[in-house]
C-alpha cells in the first residue's frame, strides 16, 4: 500500500497524480472495511480479527496458487468460501456467546487474532510469501499524470464490484431485507418470524468472506507475512467509525480518508500523514460521534 | 461476618498486605540481581494493569491507548537520563542526533537538562494529554466501543510520530541512555535492591491510593456510571467530568510506569507505543480480574512470568496459549481469575457459615 511505490516525482501534475493514488488507496480501505462494517452494523460486534481474516484470505490464495496451480481469478472465490466457512465456525463457537457483551467481543476476537497469527507462523514460518501477479495484470497505464499499475486498477474495479454486489444483496434480495430488519430492531424482526441467529451467522460468514477476498487481492499487491493483518485493522476501523454504519457511509469515508491520506502524504510524508489523519478522525468523532452518514439501517 | 469472605473489607486488606509484603521481602530470598530486575519489570507492568483496571474495570472505559501515557513517560525519562549523561560544555548533543545530522539540541530537548523539570514533564505531559483527550471524548458522550477505537487510533497516530521523528526520538532504534538514572546525587543501579524497592513502593502507594479513591464518594459515583451512565446523568452527576478525571488518573499511573520502566531497563523504543503492548495491558487486567486492582496485578505477574519462563521450544506456542487463555477468560470468566476465586471463596464461606449467606 506504500504510496511511494508508484510515486512519480517528474510527472506533469504530481498533485493530481496523488489524487489518483488516493482513489486506489480508498479502494483498499473500502474493501478492508466493508466486511467490518456489515458485521458491526448488524450484530454490534467489533471484529478485531478482521485483519487476520484478510491475512488468512491471502494465505489461502498463496496455498492454492503455489501448491495447486489454481489461477488467480479462481482463487478469489475460493478465498471467499474458505473464510466464510471459518467465519461461520467462529460465529457459532465464540461470538454467539457474547451478544450481550459487545465490548467483550472486541477482546475475544483479539485473542482469536493472536491465535491465528501464531498458528499461521507455525505452519508457514515467519518469512514473507509471495502471490504471483497474473501476467494479464502485469501492465502499466501511463498517460500524462496518470500512472497506475494493472493490479491497482484491478483492485479499484474489484472494490466497485464488491460494493455493487453487497448493495445488491442488501437492498434487492429477501435475505438483504431480513438482514436490514435485524440491523434496525432485532426483537421486532424476530417477532415477524425472522430467525435473527441465522441472520447473524450468515452476516458474519459474509463479512469474513469479504475479508478473504480482500486478502486475496492484497496478496497480489504485497508480500504476505503472518502479522500483515494488523496493518489494516486501524484504518479499517477508522473507515467504519467515520463513515457511520452502512454501505454508503463506508464508501464515502473510505474515499475521503484515502484522498486525505494521499494529500497529506504529498505535503509531508506517509507516517506524518497517518498522524494528521488519525488526529483529524478523533476530532471529527468529537463533533459527530455517529459518523458521516447514517442511513436507515443504523443500529445505534 | 456473613456471606462471601471475598467481599469482607478486612480480609481484602489482609490479602493486599500479605501480597505487598511478599513482594517487598523478595530481595531477601532472591539474591540474583537479574531475577530482581526481572521482577521489577513485572511490577512496573503490573502498574500499567492497575491503570487499566481502574479505568476499565471500575470506570467501564475500555482504553486501548494506555501505551500513549506509558510511552510518553518512558521517552521523557529517557530524555532526562540522556541529558544527565551529556555535558553542556563539551558534548551537548546526544550521539543519535549527530548521526541524524542535527547540529543544535532541539528546543523540546532543552528542558531535560534539569532532572526535576525532566521528570515533571515526563509525568505531566501524558497526564495533561489524557486530561485533554478524555475531556474531548467524554464531553461528546463518546462511549463503549468508540472509546476503544478512538484511543487505539490515537495510539497508532503517536506511534507513527515517534517512529518517524528520527532526529528527535532516534526512531526505530530507540534511546538507550548510557548511564544509570541519577537523583539526589545518587545513581540508581537498575539491578540493585534499591531500584527494586522503588518500584515496589510505587506499586504499593499507587494501588492503595487507587483503592482508597474507589472507596470515596468519587469512586462510588464512577462505579455507578460504569453500570448505568444514563441513570447517573439523570441523578445530576456530570458523567463527563467523572470519566475525564478517572481517565486522567489512569494516564498518570501509566506515565509513572513508563518512567520506572526506563529506569529499570535503560532503554525505550517505539515498541512502548505499539498496539500489542497496550492490548496486552488489557489482557493482564482481564485475566487477573479487571474489577480487582490486586487481580490486575496478579494477572500481569502470572502472564509475564509465564512468558519469561516458557522455554524456547514452548515460546513458539506461548502466544497461542495466551490467546486461548484470554478467549476462555473472556467467554467464561468475565471477572477473571479473581472472579473464579470469589466464586470458590463464596462456596467455602457458605459451607462454613451455614445460615450466614445473604
Amino acid at each position: 500500500m506504500s504510496i511511494h511505490d508508484f510515486w512519480t516525482p517528474f510527472s506533469l501534475f504530481p498533485f493530481l497524480n496523488s489524487l489518483f493514488i488516493g482513489i486506489s488507496l480508498a479502494s483498499i480501505f473500502f474493501i478492508a472495511a466493508l466486511g467490518l462494517t456489515i458485521i458491526y452494523g448488524t450484530m454490534g460486534v467489533i471484529n478485531m480479527a478482521h485483519g487476520e481474516f484478510i491475512m488468512l484470505g491471502a494465505y489461502t490464495t498463496y496455498v492454492f496458487q503455489t501448491f495447486l496451480g489454481v489461477p488467480f481469478l479462481i482463487c478469489l472465490p475460493i478465498a471467499f468460501i474458505a473464510l466464510a466457512v471459518i467465519g461461520l465456525v467462529i460465529e457459532r463457537g465464540i461470538i454467539r456467546t457474547l451478544y450481550q457483551r459487545p465490548l467483550d467481543t472486541l477482546l475475544a476476537t483479539w485473542g482469536l487474532s493472536l491465535i491465528l497469527i501464531q498458528g499461521i507462523r507455525i505452519i508457514f514460518g515467519g518469512e514473507p510469501k509471495y502471490v504471483g501477479v497474473p501476467s494479464w495484470l502485469d501492465f502499466q497505464i501511463e498517460a500524462n499524470f496518470i500512472h497506475l499499475s494493472g493490479v491497482r486498477l484491478f483492485i479499484i474495479i474489484f472494490a466497485i464490484v464488491i460494493g455493487a454486489a453487497t448493495w445488491f444483496l442488501m437492498y434487492k434480495t429477501t435475505m438483504g431485507i431480513r438482514v436490514r430488519a435485524v440491523m434496525q430492531d432485532k426483537e421486532m424482526a424476530a417477532s415477524f418470524g425472522i430467525d435473527a441467529n441465522k441472520i447473524y451467522s450468515i452476516t458474519f460468514a459474509y463479512g469474513a468472506g469479504l475479508a478473504g477476498v480482500a486478502g486475496a487481492l492484497f496478496g497480489a499487491l504485497k508480500t504476505l507475512f503472518p502479522d500483515m493483518g494488523s496493518g489494516y485493522i486501524v484504518e479499517a476501523f477508522l473507515v467504519v467509525v467515520v463513515g457511520g454504519i452502512g454501505l454508503v457511509g463506508s464508501m464515502f469515508s473510505a474515499g475521503i480518508l484515502g484522498e486525505l491520506s494521499s494529500i497529506f502524504s504529498y505535503f509531508t510524508n506517509e507516517t506524518f500523514a497517518r498522524f494528521i489523519l488519525f488526529t483529524l478522525v478523533v476530532v471529527f468523532l468529537r463533533f459527530r460521534p455517529q459518523g458521516l452518514i447514517t442511513d436507515g439501517t443504523t443500529r445505534r | 461476618m456473613t456471606g462471601n469472605l471475598y467481599h469482607n473489607r478486612k480480609a481484602q486488606w489482609a490479602v493486599y498486605i500479605a501480597i505487598f509484603a511478599a513482594l517487598a521481602l523478595l530481595p531477601f530470598f532472591a539474591d540474583n540481581p537479574f531475577t530482581l530486575n526481572q521482577f521489577a519489570r513485572y511490577i512496573i507492568l503490573a502498574l500499567t494493569a492497575v491503570s487499566v483496571s481502574l479505568v476499565w474495570g471500575y470506570g467501564g472505559i475500555l482504553s486501548l491507548g494506555q501505551g500513549i501515557a506509558f510511552g510518553m513517560g518512558a521517552y521523557g525519562m529517557a530524555a532526562t537520563m540522556q541529558m544527565q549523561f551529556q555535558d553542556p560544555e563539551s558534548d551537548p548533543i546526544p550521539t543519535f542526533m549527530l548521526t541524524n545530522e542535527l547540529e543544535t539540541l532541539p528546543t523540546i530537548w532543552e528542558p531535560f537538562w534539569s532532572t526535576p523539570i525532566g521528570l515533571a514533564l515526563a509525568v505531566g505531559i501524558p497526564t495533561l494529554l489524557f486530561l485533554f483527550f478524555g475531556y474531548m471524548m467524554f464531553q461528546a458522550r463518546v462511549a463503549g466501543v468508540f472509546v476503544a477505537i478512538m484511543t487505539l487510533a490515537m495510539l497508532a497516530a503517536w506511534y507513527a510520530v515517534v517512529y518517524d521523528m528520527q532526529p528527535f526520538t532516534a526512531g526505530f532504534n530507540g534511546i538507550s541512555p548510557p548511564n544509570y538514572f541519577e537523583i539526589f546525587g545518587t545513581s540508581i543501579d537498575p539491578y540493585s535492591t534499591t531500584a527494586y524497592w522503588i518500584c515496589v513502593g510505587f506499586l504499593v502507594v499507587i494501588t492503595l491510593a487507587s483503592k482508597f479513591i474507589l472507596h470515596t464518594k468519587f469512586g462510588l459515583i464512577v462505579q455507578s456510571m460504569r453500570d448505568d451512565p444514563e441513570r447517573a446523568r439523570f441523578l445530576g452527576y456530570s458523567v463527563a467530568y467523572y470519566q475525564t478525571v478517572l481517565f486522567t488518573i489512569s494516564g498518570f499511573i501509566a506515565a509513572c510506569a513508563g518512567i520506572l520502566w526506563v529506569m529499570i531497563t535503560q532503554y525505550v523504543s517505539p515498541t512502548s507505543m505499539e498496539i500489542v503492548l497496550s492490548i496486552s495491558m488489557v489482557i493482564w487486567a482481564a485475566v487477573g480480574g479487571r474489577t480487582s486492582l490486586l487481580g490486575a496485578i496478579i494477572g500481569a505477574f502470572l502472564i509475564n512470568l509465564g512468558q519469561s519462563y516458557a522455554g524456547d521450544e514452548f515460546q513458539t506456542y506461548w502466544t497461542i496459549i495466551l490467546g486461548i487463555v484470554f478467549l476462555i477468560v473472556v467467554l467464561f470468566l468475565p471477572k477473571g481469575l479473581t472472579g473464579l476465586f470469589e466464586l470458590i471463596i463464596g462456596k467455602f464461606s457458605r459451607a462454613t457459615n451455614g445460615t450466614g449467606t445473604t
